[in-house]
């Protein structure tokens, strides 16, 4: 990927995003992205997994809670799904999440799902872009004196 | 009523159609009550029925898993859909249960009735349901009560006051008007209405006051795992210390995990030691799924759970 990008939202805030990308399809779409030599941003940690599905809801309610700044869930488009339907439960889960988190008070551009197949590198890498764009301008996902903070005065 | 179920309770146990029966007695105080295992005939007359017999007593089933007979359960509407879900979610088989059906026509919330009457629950002596309102004894006095005043909330939108599937039936619902206007999903309409940042501070506010007792998911019918989450070592999910982030990661965990299994019994936010609001937590979920996947959880045997399932053309905002 792209090298570290520069201080670009001021006050040096470089937003930190895990990416869950399914092996059958956005992963591959990552990597087309990498050796068509497309810019990205870096701020994305790319963990591979084998089917959208896989993603756990704990997994995303865990990140954001410990402090990550947004999760963006890759998958095949439906339909595609090598597991031919991973990716409608995933559908069905992400729409649910979304609207619990916002529930408590999550931005919704926190935690996004999106479907990119193998021939869309340019689509992965385009995604990474605005997804990281959103959460910049968002800022920090609870800011200092709230949930967060570790500080044992905060307890 | 108690006469009734007492009897049969003998009768069930003297014919050997179960080995034990799980009703309410009453407990240490004249407003406590408790639950109660019959495993005896002689024992059969501790049982009583009223407005105060709060608990969901589904969950106590799971015990006949490892039973060669049966275990006979009094059962409220309301709780009649933990029932469903279990079997529904291969816990237990139907034919394990004996379901006695008791008509249900409100439970008291002891929070809501201390409100209103200004003294602990250890004072009152006797609630007895009068149709439209509840007699309550104090010392020596009864008051009349409106049961809108002091009804659990999940009664005002009650779907049916008896099981839907019983074994036995203790008879039928006596009509009865609540005078309340309002609606299920209010209070969870009021917090979608607020702007995200107040509704961050409100439960911001509430998951800081959670001592992770753990007696939301004790009692909740549907936290049967054999291994909790939160009880997992490895990977570590969470922290045992209740650091405000560590109970939130505990909420939305629980939350998800009980999407399209929660029945409304109430029995988490009945327990908690804090008063932490978790009904609103679960009923936006509830919310949701029926809006979303038109399902509501404990109603049928024979519809699909909605996370287990999909139709190819369900909303889909991610592309
Ligand atoms: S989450 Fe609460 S209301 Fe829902 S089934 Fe469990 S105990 Fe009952
Ligand atoms: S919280 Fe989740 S893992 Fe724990 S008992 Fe409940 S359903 Fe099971
Ligand atoms: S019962 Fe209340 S205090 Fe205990 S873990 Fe649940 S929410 Fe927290
Ligand atoms: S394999 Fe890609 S979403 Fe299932």
């Amino acid at each position: 990927m792209a090298s570290e990008s520069s201080d670009e939202g001021g006050n040096g805030y470089e937003p930190k995003i895990l990416v869950f990308a399914c092996n059958w399809c956005s992963y591959a779409g990552a990597d087309l992205a990498g050796v068509s030599r497309l810019q990205m941003p870096a701020n994305c940690r790319i963990i591979r997994v084998m089917c959208s599905g896989r993603v756990r809801p704990e997994f995303v309610v865990t990140a954001l809670s410990k402090g990550l700044d947004g999760v963006l869930v890759l998958g095949c488009h439906p339909g595609e799904c090598h597991y031919s339907e991973g990716n409608y439960f995933t559908r069905r889960r992400g729409l649910l999440l979304k609207n619990l988190l916002q529930f408590v008070g999550i931005e919704p551009e926190r935690f996004q799902v999106r479907w990119v197949s193998a021939s869309e590198g340019a689509k992965f890498a385009d995604t990474v872009e605005q997804v990281t764009e959103q959460i910049r301008a968002l800022g920090p996902n609870r800011p200092q004196g709230g949930m967060h903070s570790t500080e044992p005065g905060d307890r | 009523m108690e006469d009734k179920l007492q009897e049969l309770v003998v009768e069930l146990l003297g014919d050997g159609a179960m080995e034990y029966f799980i009703g309410y007695r009453q407990g240490f105080e004249p407003s406590h009550v408790v639950p109660c295992f019959v495993t005896d005939k002689s024992e059969a007359d501790r049982l009583i029925w009223g407005p105060l017999c709060l608990q969901n007593l589904s969950k106590y089933v799971l015990q006949a898993r490892d039973l060669d007979g049966k275990v006979g359960l009094l059962v409220k509407g309301c709780d009649a859909r933990a029932i469903v879900e279990l079997v529904k979610q291969h816990q237990i088989e139907r034919d394990k249960i004996v379901v006695v059906g008791v008509p249900c026509e409100g439970q008291v919330d002891p929070r809501k009735m201390e409100q209103v009457l200004g003294v602990s629950m250890e004072q009152v002596t006797d609630v007895e349901d009068a149709g439209d309102e509840f007699l309550v004894k104090v010392g020596g006095e009864v008051s009349k009560l409106g049961k809108e005043q002091v009804l659990r909330d999940k009664c005002f939108y009650c779907k049916h006051p008896t099981s839907f599937d019983y074994d036995y039936t203790l008879g039928e619902v006596q009509p009865f008007t609540i005078d309340s206007e309002s609606e299920e999903y209010d209070a969870v309409e009021k917090l979608e209405e607020l702007p995200l940042e107040e509704r961050r501070a409100y439960w911001l506010k509430q998951f800081e006051r959670c001592i992770r007792c753990n007696a939301c998911r004790e009692v909740c019918y549907g936290c049967y795992c054999k291994e909790c989450i939160f009880d997992r070592t490895d990977p570590r999910w969470l922290d045992r210390t209740p650091l405000p982030r560590e109970n939130e990661i505990y909420h939305l965990i629980r939350a998800v995990h009980l999407a399209g299994r929660c029945i409304d019994c109430g029995e988490c936010e009945r327990v908690c030691p804090v008063n932490i609001p978790l009904g609103r937590l679960y009923k936006k979920l509830q919310k949701d799924i029926a809006e979303l996947f038109d399902y509501e959880a404990g109603m049928e045997y024979d519809t699909v759970p909605p996370l287990v399932d999909f139709e190819l053309d369900d909303q889909d905002p991610f592309l």
